[in-house]
């Protein structure tokens, strides 16, 4: 026996078996197309809020909670 | 041509050579055979663009995504765990098909078991590309292409490999050829 046909049984033994390959083929062209996008990649692609929004949200909150203070600072 | 025939034969032409890349990656033939099925899945959600490159093209875009699988840090930790497992695992399924005589049979298991253990002890990048050469049927420029790096590298490993192997299993071959 030589190295050859040592390496030709290891390799037989390792290939993938013509079943199981039509197999995987099988699943996965039933698979859908296009990645379908799951936990926090689905999350990144959802419909979000400009960051804009946010800032002209601050900038009204911030406005409120001083004008909100004007009262007490009168009365005092 | 459609869809699903432009991804079989994509498919066809190069699953046995990514099933084999990981098999040597990861020594264990299920475990290749699911990280390949990734691969071809992720070629299967880009098949656009795949299919759209040259034959060359296409394989060195199924061997990126598969080095970068292999790379993945959770996954690559889980398999060198089991790789000497797996590959001593693997003459098993061999014995069990074998419709050698039962000495024969044996005989062969425990050659297997030592080859299998033999490639397992190689480093990585000649494991591997052992395997593209072996269980891949590719050559020495297409596994240069594969792995990106020079024919000339894969040929320097390979005869590495090949001396390594040598080496150890000469001691195992001698005493089965003075039996009668």
């Amino acid at each position: 026996m030589t190295l050859d046909d040592d390496l030709a049984a290891w390799a037989a033994a390792v290939r993938l078996p013509e079943t199981d390959a039509d197999a995987i083929f099988q699943r996965i062209i039933a698979s859908p197309a296009a990645p379908v996008l799951t936990g926090r990649a689905a999350q990144a692609r959802a419909p979000q809020l400009k960051a804009s929004w946010w800032r002209g949200y601050n900038a009204g909150f911030a406005a409120r909670m001083v004008a909100s203070t004007a009262p007490a600072r009168l009365a005092a | 041509m459609d869809r699903e025939a432009e991804f079989r034969r994509l498919y066809e032409a190069n699953r046995v050579a990514v099933h084999a890349y990981f098999a040597g990656r990861v020594g264990d033939r299920q475990r290749a055979a699911d990280l390949m099925q990734e691969v071809f899945l992720r070629a299967w959600q880009h098949l656009d663009k795949v299919a759209a490159l040259p034959d060359d093209g296409q394989r060195g875009w199924l061997f990126t995504v598969a080095r970068n699988l292999s790379v993945d840090a959770a996954r690559h930790q889980r398999t060198v765990d089991d790789a000497q497992r797996a590959l001593e695992r693997e003459p098993a399924v061999r014995e069990a098909g074998a419709t050698a005589p039962a000495s024969t049979a044996v005989l062969a298991a425990e050659r297997a078991t030592v080859v299998a253990a033999a490639i397992a002890t190689l480093p990585e990048q000649q494991r591997v590309t052992l395997a593209l050469a072996a269980a891949g049927d590719l050559n020495s420029a297409e596994i240069g292409a594969a792995l990106g790096v020079p024919a000339g590298t894969v040929r320097y490993r390979l005869s590495q490999a090949r001396r390594t192997l040598a080496e150890a299993l000469g001691d195992y071959d001698e005493p089965q050829e003075e039996q009668p």
